[in-house]
């Protein structure tokens, strides 16, 4: 009897799932492009440049119905990111850096987006002046491409508009925060804040990655 | 994504900074590295390389950027005349490096010291002359260059500015000041409120101080000299302001260098360190300067150096009006007394 009992109460529970759905997930395999990105990458007042490729790995569409039947809808969508920077400080270094990363970016209907990648790879300094070694003897020598390898992870915010959605340009714009963390440097750690400006283009056939694609109502 | 390398190493090396540049002129601005046990240090020489006569600064903490050392005024009336170095020490300021802090170290630290000289030598002369300028633990640091080998040979002269050559003699005379100037503010009912506790610390902790006594200390008579209005207080956000973006202060680095360095372990063994009983080695003209409210390093420790160093040319001077940054808080006095003993015996 107690087994019938909790075997009713299941099915009603689906039941009621199906009657009354609060998230329909609709999933299909898409093919879709891979994105190229070019971005002003600087810490106050000294320059730098980045650059990257973003391959999408999943694209959510969230459809709602407003209380006043307006239908909005926005789109979460998730890429793994593979970048190069570099910025440029007089007399201290100049630092290239690679990273991986994975970036998490919500866009409205309207085409406006934020995001929020973490990333982690390495960099290379290269120190920002002449370096010189001296030996035992009293021997001075120069020390060529002198600099450090040092761990690095990054986390970012940012905003931006997605061109396509109004205006059908493959085009983004974007500016966006990123703290940067070295280690070990000097065995403790170098934090560096950097803003980075710049432009997402996706051509239409590069890179094309399939690409697990959702439509959710809520 | 080979054409991304390529193009970010084409911009590197249009921009780089490697190449060597040594600039022989009246308004000099070099910028080099000295790579010694797993530090690569940053130097930057300012003012007139024609001189071939360099005031090499050698500035306090542990960890404490050289680039504070570097203002107007400094660059005004001692730059003008004669080169100035700022070096940053290992672990401090702009000198880069991984996982080096077991290098970090007092004898170290003067074979750091030994190279950056030879290096100014190779760059600019072997007929170059040398000064330096030790403030603070630079005192300490410059009495182990001085004392050690024949390395004073190097220089010409040694400017010691509210340096401390003797920690466990640095916290003993702190206390004294702090005492006796602290019980006659009392007595003349001024800044009451902070003098009794700091007196009371005093009283109560009379000698053998642990490292945190010694801290304690530091902080007490970092405290007592802005209780006198005749010392300029000395505000690190405006010279932030002043200098970080017009002298490319990399801040984070200067700042996390200084925490890792002031923190380290290797401060324990400082507090023990002690060079009165090797300063009689020492046979270069030396002058030596403190400022009258310096609580931090009391101007007993320049009469002990005084009166153990065996040059025959030594001179002590007090400002009436500075603390322990004496080379901000007086910096006429400074750079003249600088420029006078600089003329005497380059």
């Amino acid at each position: 009897m107690r087994i019938l009992k909790y075997s009713l109460l299941i099915v009603m529970l689906g039941l009621s799932v199906e009657a009354f759905p609060q998230h329909q997930d609709t999933v299909k395999i898409i093919r879709r492009s891979s994105g190229l990105y070019l971005s002003y990458n600087s810490s106050l007042i000294y320059p730098g440049v980045r650059a990257g490729l973003e391959l999408p790995v999943e694209t959510i569409r969230f459809d709602k119905l407003k209380a006043s039947g307006e239908k909005k809808y926005f789109v979460r969508d998730r890429y793994i990111t593979i970048n190069m920077g570099w910025y440029h400080h007089p007399e201290f270094h100049d630092n290239l850096y690679l990273t991986g990363g994975w970036t998490m970016r919500r866009t409205n209907d309207k085409g406006f987006f934020t995001e929020f990648s973490p990333e982690a790879g390495f960099s290379r300094t290269f120190l920002g002046g002449t370096t010189y070694v001296v030996d035992n003897n009293g021997n001075v020598s120069i020390r060529k491409l002198a600099g450090y390898f040092y761990g690095l992870v990054s986390v970012g915010g940012g905003l931006g508009y997605n061109l396509e959605k109004v205006k059908k340009i493959p085009l983004s714009v974007f500016s966006k925060l990123n703290l940067l963390l070295m280690f070990p440097y000097n065995s403790t750690i170098y934090l560096r804040p950097a803003l980075e400006i710049g432009v997402i283009y996706r051509p239409v056939n590069f890179l094309k990655m399939r690409v697990k694609s959702k439509n959710r109502m809520r | 994504m080979k054409n991304y390398i390529a193009v970010v190493l084409i911009v590197l090396s249009l921009t780089s900074c490697q190449k060597e540049k040594i600039s022989i002129g009246t308004n000099a601005s070099d910028t080099f590295y000295v790579d010694n046990a797993g530090a690569s240090m940053r130097v930057l020489v300012e003012g007139n390389t024609s001189s071939h006569t360099f005031v090499l600064f050698v500035a306090g903490g542990p960890g404490a950027s050289s680039f504070f050392y570097n203002t107007d005024y400094i660059k005004n009336n001692i730059a003008d005349k004669y080169a100035c170095v700022f070096w940053d020490q290992r672990n401090s300021g702009a000198s880069q490096g991984n996982s080096n802090g077991s290098n970090l170290n007092l004898p170290q630290m003067t074979d750091d010291l030994k190279k950056v000289i030879e290096v100014i030598k190779y760059r600019y002369g072997e007929n170059s002359s040398v000064f330096l300028l030790g403030h603070s633990f630079g005192g300490l640091l410059t009495a182990s260059f001085m004392t050690t080998g024949d390395n004073q040979n190097m220089v010409k002269g040694w400017i010691y500015a509210d340096g401390s050559h003797n920690y466990p003699l640095n916290d003993t005379l702190t206390r004294q000041m702090l005492i006796t100037v602290g019980q006659q503010q009392i007595a003349e009912n001024q800044n009451t409120d902070q003098w009794f506790p700091i007196v009371d610390y005093c009283e109560s902790h009379t000698g053998g101080f642990s490292l945190d006594e010694s801290f304690q200390l530091e902080d007490y008579a970092e405290q007592a000299e802005t209780l006198f209005s005749v010392v300029k207080q000395v505000n690190l956000f405006d010279l932030i302001r002043q200098y970080a973006i017009k002298d490319n202060w990399p801040l984070t680095s200067i700042l996390f260098n200084y925490l890792y360095s002031s923190n380290d372990d290797f401060n324990q063994e400082l507090a023990k360190t002690d060079f009165t009983s090797q300063l009689y080695k020492v046979t270069t003209p030396t002058l030596i300067m403190y400022g009258e409210y310096d609580f931090v390093c009391p101007k007993g420790l320049g009469e002990d150096l005084y009166n153990h160093i065996s040059s025959p040319e030594k001179k002590m001077v007090i400002s009436p009006i500075s603390g322990h940054d004496i080379f901000l808080q007086d910096q006429a006095f400074f750079c003249d007394q600088i420029d006078q003993f600089v003329l005497q015996n380059k």
